[in-house]
């Protein structure tokens, strides 16, 4: 999923840390107004820590194995400030690991935080017309993955012709990862509605 | 799964692990991205040397650099492969279908080169000073304290719900839980990570009750003591000089 150092041009990779700073600057800016900050930091960076773990679980597809992002469920549980979430779990990742790369966090942090976004907002509107917790989740998780897939597609076409090949080898390896997540992401969602539902949006009754 | 220990070796002595965080932070980072975006697959193959060269310096054991750079490396090979059999161009090895060509190893080879340049520094960068002195030099390079603070004590909490992971994950494959693909399996996951999720919402609010009764405000308080000395102006002017030379180097053979 993640886009090494060394693969993009370097005006895509400006792009990309000009769309993540933007977002940034913008959730966190709008969470200050809505809540208190300092209470803010603690719990925000535990959840952040939550979903790092969580993306070192490997399930086993055919020889090798996947790990699952749960960009999605991260977008539900956590509404716009995901973005930022997964732009410090991609730090850490960069440098605990050596995952990722350095010059491409921007880049990554777009490709999965937008599809979060827009997923918490898909939730909260399937969730006033009273669709129940496990088909959205699915759909939320699904969707969010695709979107990232389509956005990774995007990215690599924009840096040069010669990754036409490479794109499709990558959209093709995130089909499976699709229905993956998205039965993943109902499982939780369903799970957490039963459990402790105020983690999730509210309900917005008419 | 382990836990991330890249700090395991921070407290070895050289040049790299003396050099003033601050600099290392600046200096290393105009490194990564000066090395993501060279050119010629030359100069890409001089940049992986002397990262190596650097391994050295820093006196980290090499199998501790295996260790930790042996995904990252095979995942980025596998670009190569991928480039090396669909870029058009003109055929090396013709395999019935696919054919390897000679201009997708050549991107191949550069990316894969430029990649691995990029991630030794990344890793020495981290593995040459203890995280929260890189914290610190964060801190005094004027980032800002919300951004600091998210990456730090998310940072802390890492280990501290791995822990906690691995024993939810113990309790059940005792139970008998097997990983598979099936829904079942998926379903069971999911559950598992929801618990994880609930957990650390609720340590989340301890944790906030906690530190507001030890007075915390959302400011950091800090106590530097980083000197910059003669050798960490040298040492960063050497590798600044790498860095702008390794970018210049295109113009100035075509110039010749």
């Amino acid at each position: 999923m993640h886009i090494s150092d060394g693969v993009l041009s370097a005006p895509v990779i400006a792009a990309g840390w000009i769309v993540t700073l933007f977002f940034i600057a913008l959730t966190i800016r709008s969470t200050m107004k809505k809540y208190d900050i300092v209470e803010q930091i603690p719990k925000f960076s535990v959840m952040t820590a939550a979903f790092f773990v969580v993306s070192l679980i490997h399930i086993p597809v055919g020889p090798t194995s996947v790990h699952p992002m749960l960009n999605g469920l991260i977008g539900i549980v956590l509404g716009p400030i995901a973005y930022v979430s997964m732009f410090v779990g991609l730090i850490l990742q960069a440098f605990l690991f050596q995952h990722g790369g350095v010059t491409t966090i921007g880049v990554n942090a777009a490709m999965v935080g937008i599809p979060a976004m827009i997923a918490y907002y898909l939730f909260m509107k399937g969730y006033e017309r009273g669709i129940s917790e496990k088909t959205l989740g699915f759909m939320c998780g699904a969707f969010a993955i695709a979107l990232a897939a389509i956005l990774l597609v995007f990215v690599l076409l924009s840096t040069g012709q010669e990754f036409s090949g490479l794109a499709r080898v990558a959209a093709v390896a995130h089909l499976p990862l699709i229905v993956i997540e998205g039965i993943l992401t109902g499982a939780i969602v369903t799970y957490l509605a039963k459990v402790k539902p105020e983690l999730l949006p509210k309900k917005m009754k008419k | 799964m382990s836990y991330p220990v890249i700090d395991t070796y921070s407290t070895l002595d050289s040049i790299l692990h003396r050099f003033d965080p601050r600099a290392k932070l600046i200096t290393f980072t105009i490194l990564i991205f000066s090395f993501a975006f060279i050119t010629e697959l030359v100069v890409a193959l001089l940049a992986v040397i002397f990262s190596i060269i650097l391994i050295f310096i820093s006196r980290i054991p090499l199998h501790f650099v295996y260790i930790s750079l042996k995904f990252p490396a095979l995942f980025i090979f596998m670009i190569i492969v991928v480039m090396a059999f669909t870029v058009q161009g003109s055929p090396l090895i013709g395999l019935g279908y696919v054919s390897i060509t000679i201009e997708g190893l050549y991107i191949g080879a550069l990316i894969f080169l430029r990649a691995i340049a990029s991630l030794i520094l990344a890793f020495l960068m981290l593995a040459t000073s203890r995280f929260d002195e890189i914290i610190k030099a964060m801190y005094s390079l004027k980032i800002p304290n919300i951004l600091i603070q998210m990456i730090t004590f998310s940072y802390r909490y890492i280990f501290v719900l791995l822990g906690e992971f691995f024993t939810m994950k113990r309790s059940m494959y005792t139970r008998g839980f097997k990983m598979k693909l099936n829904q079942y399996s998926l379903n069971i996951i999911g559950n598992m990570i929801g618990m994880l999720l609930v957990k650390s919402y609720e340590r989340g609010e301890k944790v906030y009750r906690s530190m507001l009764s030890r007075g915390y405000t959302g400011n950091p308080r800090l106590f530097t003591d980083f000197r910059m000395v003669m050798a960490d102006y040298m040492l960063s002017s050497v590798l600044l000089l790498i860095a702008f030379s390794v970018q210049l180097f295109p113009f100035v053979i075509s110039n010749l």
